[in-house]
This record gives structure tokens, sequence and C-alpha cells, in this order.
């Protein structure tokens, strides 16, 4: 044929790149990434708004620790408190997971509210973000539903009469009360039923909802942007600064003030 | 007009993303790089929090004894023992101390579910409450002021929650005489058995009796619950059963003390008549 031999280095080059366009190809997932990443966000976002990436981080921490954890322990009224002993004292670095677990359950709740306040101060809830506030607030309801079903687990006095009263004062609720507390229960009372009803849920049920509000939250972050801090002289939605023409081009007044060297 | 305004917010967001496009930065490295050093502190924080809780721990490091961060784990759960104080993790105790605030049985629902349902129906609501396109705060009075009190009463309910005191049981059994003598059932071996199990049993976790007690889910005082007669049969039923004799009560089932303890409960309760 008539084209020339590639160079030793084309060839590394599409040996390389080989794969990623194959996975391009037959997926987009390569534009999309590069989309994620080169997208553009206000020239003055700050460090406030690392809230919710934060907050996604202490969520992925909880996802692995709680899986290391779901590998020992055991969601049976007779085995479980001494699983958690056997996790906290004897499993290498055990009590690590667990501890990493335990408070990064805080952090989480904390990170909620504070980035929840950062996007109510930021008036970052305004059109047309309304929906993905809804979501943020699904969201922190489901983490606080990770707290109540996570904090029986340990089966011991305290996990259980927190989590009795816990449930009594669900089952107060007028009309949908009974029926939650029944479905929280298992039953009419706490039994041998309940503790694996509320690992279910606390490792498979809400987790998975978050998982899913969390990619639609993201996916609306990413569509409609981050917003500027409200303060800040130069918010992306003020228009054009001084000295740049609508379509964002240094113009020729803000040229000649250059010129003229200011 | 309503389509003014929704013209004008449209013509806001075009704008935003016009500005964006025109003078922002893209993510990467940018923003990327702030979200990985935030994201690395968050993974620090959690890590040095499990340590400290775990080497704080007296001792070797293991068992029940609270370290700075509290227990690694505490007894473990016996549905058969009440003399426990039941506590949420420290998050909920906001909603914790708001179950003291509201009594048995006219307000307790506001509390359980009322006020949360409320202020979760709020905050959902949030942004079609302010519609407005302003975001600068020192324009948004309402919602300064609204932010402020919402911190505030958080912060002193979980403070309030957080040092809430309850009497361990061992300091109300010393109570018996005293509660004997001013009720008039010092010879009663019944009713003072049934004293000694109401301290012992933390039924003033959430009741309140002789001024002493946590007043907790509304629960009420107990010091004249014998003043009403409803007798002995109706007390046991009630101990074994509360939901089913009065219908949304949040009270656990003390059946795990066997008819006997009950029985003596039971005749402690309606030998309280309130004193003098």
């Amino acid at each position: 044929m008539a084209t020339r031999r590639l160079t030793r280095k084309e060839q590394m080059q599409q040996a390389i790149l080989y794969p990623v366009d194959w996975l391009e190809e037959r997926s987009g997932l390569v534009g999309a990434v590069k989309y994620f990443l080169f997208r553009k966000v206000p020239g003055d976002t700050n460090w406030f708004q690392t809230l919710g990436s934060a907050t996604l981080t202490a969520f992925i921490v909880q996802a692995l620790t709680g899986t290391i954890l779901a590998m020992y322990y055991k969601p049976d009224p007779n085995s479980a408190y001494d699983s958690i002993q056997h996790i906290t004292n004897d499993i290498w670095a055990g009590w690590l997971v667990r501890g990493m677990h335990r408070w990064g359950a805080s952090v989480f709740i904390i990170l909620m509210f504070m980035h929840m306040g950062r996007v109510f101060l930021f008036g970052a809830y305004k059109y047309p973000r309304e929906l993905n506030w809804i979501i943020g607030v699904l969201l922190l309801a489901s983490g606080l539903g990770e707290g109540f079903t996570g904090y029986l687990l340990p089966w011991d006095q305290t996990a259980y009469w927190a989590t009795v009263v816990g449930i009594n004062i669900n089952g107060t609720a007028p009309f949908l009360g009974p029926f939650l507390a029944q479905f929280l229960q298992g039953g009419t009372y706490i039994n041998a039923d309940t503790l694996s009803r509320f690992y279910a849920i606390h490792m498979l049920m809400i987790p998975g909802a978050i998982a899913a509000l969390i990619g639609l939250h993201l996916y609306l972050v990413i569509r409609l942007g981050v917003t500027s801090p409200p303060w800040s002289k130069e918010a992306a939605g003020t228009g054009p600064l001084d000295g740049e023409t609508p379509n964002g081009k240094v113009g020729r007044a803000g040229l000649s003030r250059f010129r003229r060297g200011r | 007009m309503a389509t003014d305004r929704i013209a004008e917010r449209r013509r806001i967001f075009k704008q935003y993303k016009d500005d964006v496009e025109s003078r922002g930065k893209p993510f990467y490295p940018f923003a990327m790089f702030h979200d990985t050093v935030m994201s690395l502190v968050v993974v620090v924080v959690i890590t040095g929090l499990a340590i400290v809780w775990k080497y704080s721990t007296p001792g070797d490091h293991i068992g029940t004894d609270p370290g700075w961060l509290g227990k690694l784990y505490d007894d473990p759960a016996d549905p058969g023992t009440f003399n426990f104080v039941p506590r949420p993790d420290w998050y909920f105790y906001f909603l914790f101390y708001l179950l003291r605030i509201f009594k048995w049985p006219d307000t307790v629902l506001l509390g359980t579910i009322g006020l949360p349902t409320v202020l979760l129906v709020l905050l959902i609501a949030v942004p079609f409450i302010d519609v407005r396109p302003e975001r600068r705060l020192l324009r948004r009075p309402v919602a300064i002021v609204a932010s402020i009190l919402v911190v505030v009463s958080m912060g002193v309910l979980t403070y309030k929650g957080a040092t809430a005191k309850e009497s361990l049981g061992s300091e109300l059994v010393a109570k018996v005489p005293d509660w004997a003598k001013t009720q008039g059932f010092s010879g009663n071996q019944q009713a003072l058995g049934g004293a000694k199990l109401f301290a012992e049993s933390g039924c003033l976790n959430c009741h309140t009796y002789l001024g002493l007690g946590g007043g907790f889910a509304g629960a009420p005082d107990l010091s004249a619950e014998g003043a009403k007669n409803k007798g002995i049969d109706f007390q046991i039923r009630h101990l074994e059963n509360p939901a089913g004799v009065n219908p949304g009560s949040p009270m656990p089932s003390f059946q795990g003390l066997g008819t006997a303890n009950l029985k003596k409960l039971a005749t402690f309760l309606e030998s309280s008549k309130g004193g003098k």
C-alpha cells in the first residue's frame, strides 16, 4: 500500500489509544469523562463549594468500610455482639475499619448539613436547581435513616434500647405509624428477625437509594452547573465584565484600556 | 406578573451559561484540585477519629470502658434488663430533647411526628417559597433570620440532649424509703418490692415520680397514678402491652420482668396516691 510506515512512537501511541478508542466507539464513556473533566465552571468557585464532593468522599468511605464489615458481621441476635467483638479485637485492622465506619457516619452527616447550609446561603437552590435541592433533602433523610438503622447492629444495650424507643416513636405517627413500626420490626415486637431486617435496610435498601440519588444529584450538578458565590463581583450570570464583549473575547474597549496601561 | 418572572429567571440562567462559557475555567485541574484536597482531609479526619476512639480507651484498648470518644461497645443487648437509658447517636439529640419538651398525651405527637414532619416538608418547599432570583445574602433578610434560628435551635437542642442527665437505678433505689413514707405504703411488702423494681427498671428514664425522672417522650407523672384507681389488673395489662391498652403509646413492653414482678410494680403504682 501507499501508506507510509508508522514510526515507533506512533505505533506506541496507537497501541495505548486502541483500548480507549475501542471503549469510546462502543460506549461514548470516554467522551462523557472528558466532558465531565473539562466542562467549564465559574472562575470564582471557592473552597465552600468542595463540601459536596467531601460528602461524596465520606459516603464512599462508608461504602468501602461497610463492605469490609459485612464480610465479618453476623446479623443474628445470638452472634451479632460476638462478631462485633471479634472485628474490634481479633481481626487485623478490624478496629480501624469499624472505627472509620462508626465515625465516618458522623462526618457524613455533619458534611451533609454543612453542604446544605452552603447551598442555602449561596441561594443555589433557586431556579433551575429546585429539583436538585429536593434530591438533596431526600439524601439527608436517607442518611439519617442509615444512622438510625446502623445504630442497632452492634446489638449492645445502647443499640437495643435506643432502637426500641425509636421504633415506638415511629409507631405513634398517625395512620402510617403502626405499619412503619411493624415493617421495621418484622412483627409486632422486636424479635430475632428485626436485626437482620435492619441489616438489610441498612446495607442494601437505603445505600442503593442513596447511590441512585447521588447519581441524579451529580447529573443535575453537571447539567445545570455550579453557582458563583453571590458576593462575587464577577459572578456568572451578571453579564459581561467591563472590557468584555458579550461573546467573552476581550473587545476593543478592553484592548484600548490595556494600551493605556490601566 | 408570573410570566415576567419566569422570563426573567430564564434570561438570568441563560446569561449564567454564557458567562461560564466565556470566562469560566475548566473543572480539571482548578476545581478538582480543591475537591481532592478536601476529600483527603475528610479521609484523614475519619481515620484520626477511629484511631482516637481505640487508643484513648483505657487499659488494653478493648472492652466497655469509655475513652475520649465513648465506649467501643456496651454490654450485650438484654431485652430482660430495663435499667438502661435509651440514647440515640448524637445527631439525633435534637429530636431526643424535643421529646422532653412535649407532654403526653396532648402534645407529644407534635414532638415525635408533627414538628419533624413539618420541618421536612418546609425544607423540601424552600425553593418554592423563595422564588426570587436574588442570591445576595444581605438582600435576603428572611433567609438570614431563618438560618440563624435553625442553627441556634438545633445547637441548643443538641447541647441540651447531650447534657441531659438520667439518674442511675442504684441512686434511685436509695429513694424508696422516702417514697414509701410520702405515699404511705411503708408496711406493704409488695408495694416496696414494686418501688425497688420501679427504680431499677429504667421507668424514670421517661416518667417522673415525686419530682425525679426524665419526662421523656411525654411520659406522664406517676406520683398520683394510684389515685386514678385503675386497678392492679389494668396496671399489669398495661405493663405487658402498653400500646395495646393505650393506642399510640411509645412505651416498651415490660413483659420480660415476669408476672410476679409485674404484680409488685402494679401494687406499687396503685399505692401511689400522690402523698400529702
